[in-house]
């Protein structure tokens, strides 16, 4: 268990910025996942971490120390690649005693950790396989058995889950989650799957562009999005005219409610609006129009449509959707229950995503 | 229960999404029509004909030349008074074991062996250790070193002999006088080969993530390379030697501009006095190297290696 510290990290590679004024400090025994889309650099990130790349500046620190220096070998930490990198001439369990072996831990030492290890992944069938007898799920087990089997300060994983399908990956992501939380080791998870990431971190940290947009736990960045990358990367959201009031307040959808931060009183701007915190009302004089459904199970996406505005999601509850049927006229309104929105004045949120 | 219905829809879809994806290769928009599976698919698909005729016409190509040469080599009939009743008169292998006694042959063979031996050695102790630290080190040195390597083809045997032989015959004249002479230039000349094997062979295995993991887990470079890298390179150096073990036994040109009785040297001269025994020895060094190279792959398969992860 150890605190870890990223402090101003800063990597270029050629002309191209990785990594700019990168700052992130993780509590000791944390999970936390980096989400982002590819080439926002959150796997340099990692790497910098690890001591398998060198920043331009800054410093990474564990416990305090600052170990920018210090190579990989040197730091004790644990990694999971995204392609197993399992060494193919070992069994299962000599790719977990190989750390060990390292160590220079005695037989009967090595013997009782590889077996704990093996039993907490639930790898007793294939101890004895070599990586090409087993299929992926099983390999990443492998992996992840072989990172934390030194009893690392920090387990790095890089995108463990993406080479696998998706069934395997859901069971793998919780199995991590119950390992990491058994076994308390401060983890850091690199993902570029949201719903990954809010799925099993304590806190996500969303990047682009070489900087760390939030860190925040899942709740508070779904429901209280710093600002509109982060609104528009993390679900779904209808940008809607809003006009600002008296210091933060906003006007929307003839409701007045908190924005993230303060506009000028009087001047139009866009906020975020989730499809589930919009209601509907019947009405025969409209204006909005349900254009289309699609049926998710518990919820039902709607489609709603008015001429010369643009189109707005609307998620309901199934059983309340079915008095909306395709064709029937409404009026929408902000729920209840929302007392703040995030304001997207700062640019349009397209040309933001693509920049 | 419902494990087993869960995999046998899966199989199915996966099928389907086969078939489609063929379907899409081809150009074809449409699904066949239900029913008509069978007939549709031979009409559409003339590639299954094709590719038999060509596995064909490669085969012959391969096997009519060694059947004869088997033929001449060991069977006493003139080809002008060969009829069907006599195909199965006059068989023996007596030219071959006249040729196999024959002292010049049996030392021009263990000269071409210890050449082998040491141009595998040479080239292996040279490129392994260079294609390894290019890979986990700098990587970006490798379409330079893929370049460089290619060099000792650009120049002619003819040309490197020559200019190399007044060199040496300058500086150390013993060193040509020796058979192990040959073994740098044999060297260099597998030079190709050996490199893009040991580094299709480094790709293969993903010898940088291979490198990084082991590094994180706290082992210093030379553990890395002797128990990670080097052990999951067999089938990249069993490759590599494979192939300048097959260059070495059928190379020429040096052997003869430098005056060296090497086995396909000696082969030449002993066939112009005994061309039956000549050509049954070349048939059987043959068929002794390809039984080699078809060990070798048995061997790195019952490990679950492949030759193509050694990229050849």
């Amino acid at each position: 268990m150890a605190t870890v510290e990223m402090v101003s990290i800063r990597k270029a590679f050629g002309s191209s910025v990785a990594l700019e004024d990168f700052t992130v400090r993780i509590r000791s025994g944390e999970l936390v996942c980096l989400l982002g889309p590819s080439g926002c650099g959150k796997t340099t990130a990692l790497r910098i971490l690890a001591g398998l790349e060198k920043a331009d500046g800054g410093r990474v620190a564990v416990e305090g120390l600052d170990i920018s220096d210090e190579p990989p070998e040197r730091r004790r930490f644990g990694m999971v690649f995204q392609d197993y990198s399992l060494f193919p001439n070992m069994t299962a369990r000599q790719n977990i005693e190989f750390g060990l072996k390292v160590q220079k831990k005695d037989a009967a030492s090595r013997r009782s950790i590889v077996d704990r290890m093996i039993d907490v992944t639930r790898l007793q069938a294939h101890a004895d396989k070599y990586p090409h007898q087993m299929s992926g799920g099983q390999r990443q087990r492998v992996a992840l058995a072989r990172a934390i089997a030194t009893a690392p300060r920090v387990l790095l994983l890089d995108e463990p889950l993406s080479a696998l399908d998706a069934q395997v990956r859901e069971t793998l992501r919780d199995e991590i989650r119950r390992l990491q939380l058994e076994i308390g080791v401060t983890t850091v998870f690199v993902t570029h799957d949201q719903h990954e990431a809010l799925a099993i971190a304590d806190r996500v940290g969303v990047m682009s562009n070489g900087r760390l947009e939030q860190l925040a736990p899942p709740r508070e960045l779904y429901e209280r999005p710093a600002n509109s990358f982060v609104a528009g990367f993390i679900g779904t959201v209808n940008q809607l005219p809003a006009r600002a009031l008296q210091s933060d307040r906003w006007q929307v959808l003839n409701r007045t409610v908190v924005g993230n931060e303060a506009g000028t009183a009087g001047v139009e701007g866009t906020v975020a609006v989730r499809p589930e915190h919009i209601a509907l009302d019947r009405s025969d004089i409209g204006p909005w129009t349900i254009e289309s459904t699609s049926f998710l199970g518990p919820m039902t996406r709607l489609v709603v449509a008015q001429p010369g505005h643009q189109s707005l999601l609307v998620d309901l509850a199934s059983s309340d959707a079915v008095a909306f049927p395709v064709g029937s006229r409404v009026q929408v309104r902000l729920r209840d229950d929302v007392g703040q929105v995030t304001v997207l004045t700062l640019a349009p949120l397209a040309s933001r995503m693509s920049s | 229960m419902s494990k087993e219905s869960v995999v046998s829809k899966e199989s199915v879809v996966s099928k389907e999404s086969v078939v489609s994806l063929d379907v899409a290769s081809r150009g074809e928009t449409a699904p066949p029509p239900v029913g008509l599976g069978h007939a549709y698919w031979r009409r559409v698909r003339p590639a299954p004909v094709i590719k038999g005729a060509f596995l064909v016409v490669v085969a012959l190509y391969f096997i009519v030349p060694m059947l004869a040469m088997a033929r001449f080599a060991f069977q006493n009939v003139p080809m002008a008074l060969l009829t069907p009743e006599k195909l199965f008169d006059g068989w023996s292998f007596s030219g071959l074991w006249t040729a196999l006694s024959d002292p010049g042959i049996i030392a021009a063979t263990k000269t071409s062996v210890l050449l082998v031996a040491f141009a595998i050695a040479l080239n292996l102790a040279l490129l392994l250790p260079l294609a390894i630290v290019t890979e986990v080190h700098s990587p970006k040195l490798r379409p330079v070193l893929s370049a460089v390597t290619l060099l000792p083809w650009v120049i002619p045997p003819i040309a490197l002999v020559v200019g190399v032989a007044a060199t040496f015959r300058a500086a150390v004249p013993w060193f040509l006088a020796s058979d192990f002479s040959l073994v740098p230039f044999y060297a260099l000349w597998a030079m190709p080969f050996t490199y893009r094997a040991l580094d299709a062979g480094l790709q293969a295995i993903s010898a940088r993530t291979l490198y990084e993991a082991a590094r994180t887990m706290g082992a210093s470079f030379t553990t890395i390379i002797v128990r990670v890298i080097i052990p999951n390179m067999g089938a990249a150096i069993a490759a590599a030697s494979a192939l300048t073990a097959a260059m070495v036994l059928g190379e020429f040109a040096f052997a003869s501009l430098l005056l060296k009785r090497t086995l396909p040297t000696e082969m030449v001269n002993y066939q112009r006095g005994d061309p039956r025994g000549g050509l049954a020895l070349a048939l059987i060094v043959m068929i002794l190297t390809a039984l080699a190279l078809g060990l070798v792959v048995r061997s790195l398969r019952r490990r679950g290696l492949t030759v193509q992860t050694a990229g050849i």
